[in-house]
């Protein structure tokens, strides 16, 4: 347990099965027995099954592939975000694009509205870093510009030589 | 209260050596042609009423004048800056001077202990 929270807190972003993903972890999180989907299936009728169980099609129903740590019997889904999903579509949960007793993807919490989006990116990375490095260059070249142009005028002098009554202060010129 | 020693209100003469050692031609003392009542007037900050008000005045005035186009008192500033830089100057020189002087004075005395 500790391990996995030391884990959580170094490394926030986790790539599971190939999908990023946000570790969230609630110290106060709630887990129900029965949310535990079955064991993976190995036969045809348990595959037909498991398909009925979760409401797809048995040709749409595809388990993760079993390595000991999978998710059982879990179908797996296509991974949409939710920012990609249609706005207009007459969901039965508009708020969520969701429709009843619709089989969910395990990475769901962290791609709705308001998290991670999968949608194809507009701008490579590389144009992205240099459009930032560009705007950020410009403002430092602005501020070096104004605040560091007096290079010449860093030697030592006296304190400012004040008018007073009586004081005389000379120049470095000769009288003549 | 503590704030201003008299100390500090009559201090003595700007040079600690004797400004005019080592110039056989003597040296030409710095003047202004204003009066303090003209700077009076103006109300020129205590911390500007060094050798440059000339200047300062000619371009306070040249501002009050042209307000609000004041770029064209572009000359008036530059002499004022000017004058400022050539302030500058002086008072680097006789930093340096200052400290050569000092420098000889403590190899002088090193050179009697001895």
């Amino acid at each position: 347990m500790a391990a996995l929270l030391k884990k959580s807190l170094l490394h926030p972003v986790l790539r599971n099965n190939g999908v990023a993903r946000l570790q969230f972890v609630r110290l106060a999180g709630y887990w129900n027995k029965d949310w535990k989907p079955g064991p993976y299936p190995k036969t045809d009728a348990e595959r037909i099954a498991a398909a009925k169980k979760y409401g797809m099609l048995p040709q749409d129903y595809e388990p993760y592939p079993d390595d000991g740590l999978g998710y059982g019997d879990y179908p797996k889904l296509p991974l949409i975000s939710n920012d990609m999903k249609d706005p207009l579509y007459n969901w039965d949960m508009p708020d969520l694009k969701r429709n009843y007793g619709e089989p969910i993807h395990t990475q769901y919490d962290a791609y709705v509205e308001e998290r991670l989006s999968n949608a194809r990116i507009q701008y490579t990375p590389m144009y992205m870093l240099s459009r930032f490095l560009g705007i950020m260059g410009a403002f430092l070249a602005v501020h070096l510009l104004f605040e560091y142009n007096d290079w010449y005028l860093k030697h030592p002098w006296t304190p400012p030589q004040l008018l007073k009554e009586g004081k005389t202060h000379y120049t470095f010129e000769p009288l003549d | 209260m503590g704030s201003v020693s008299a100390k500090s209100l009559e201090d003595g003469s700007d040079y600690k050596h004797d400004p005019l050692e080592g110039f056989p031609n003597g040296r030409k003392p710095r003047e202004i042609k204003t009066t303090l009542e003209e700077m009076e007037s103006a109300r020129i900050p205590l911390d500007k009423r060094d050798y440059c008000v000339d200047y300062l005045m000619k371009y306070l005035g040249c501002r009050s004048e042209k307000y609000p186009w004041v770029y064209r008192c572009h000359h008036e500033k530059h002499e004022y800056l000017h004058c400022q830089y050539e302030d500058y100057l002086i008072r680097m020189k006789e930093f340096e001077r200052n400290r050569r002087l000092e420098e000889r004075a403590a190899k002088n005395n090193h050179h009697e202990l001895l």
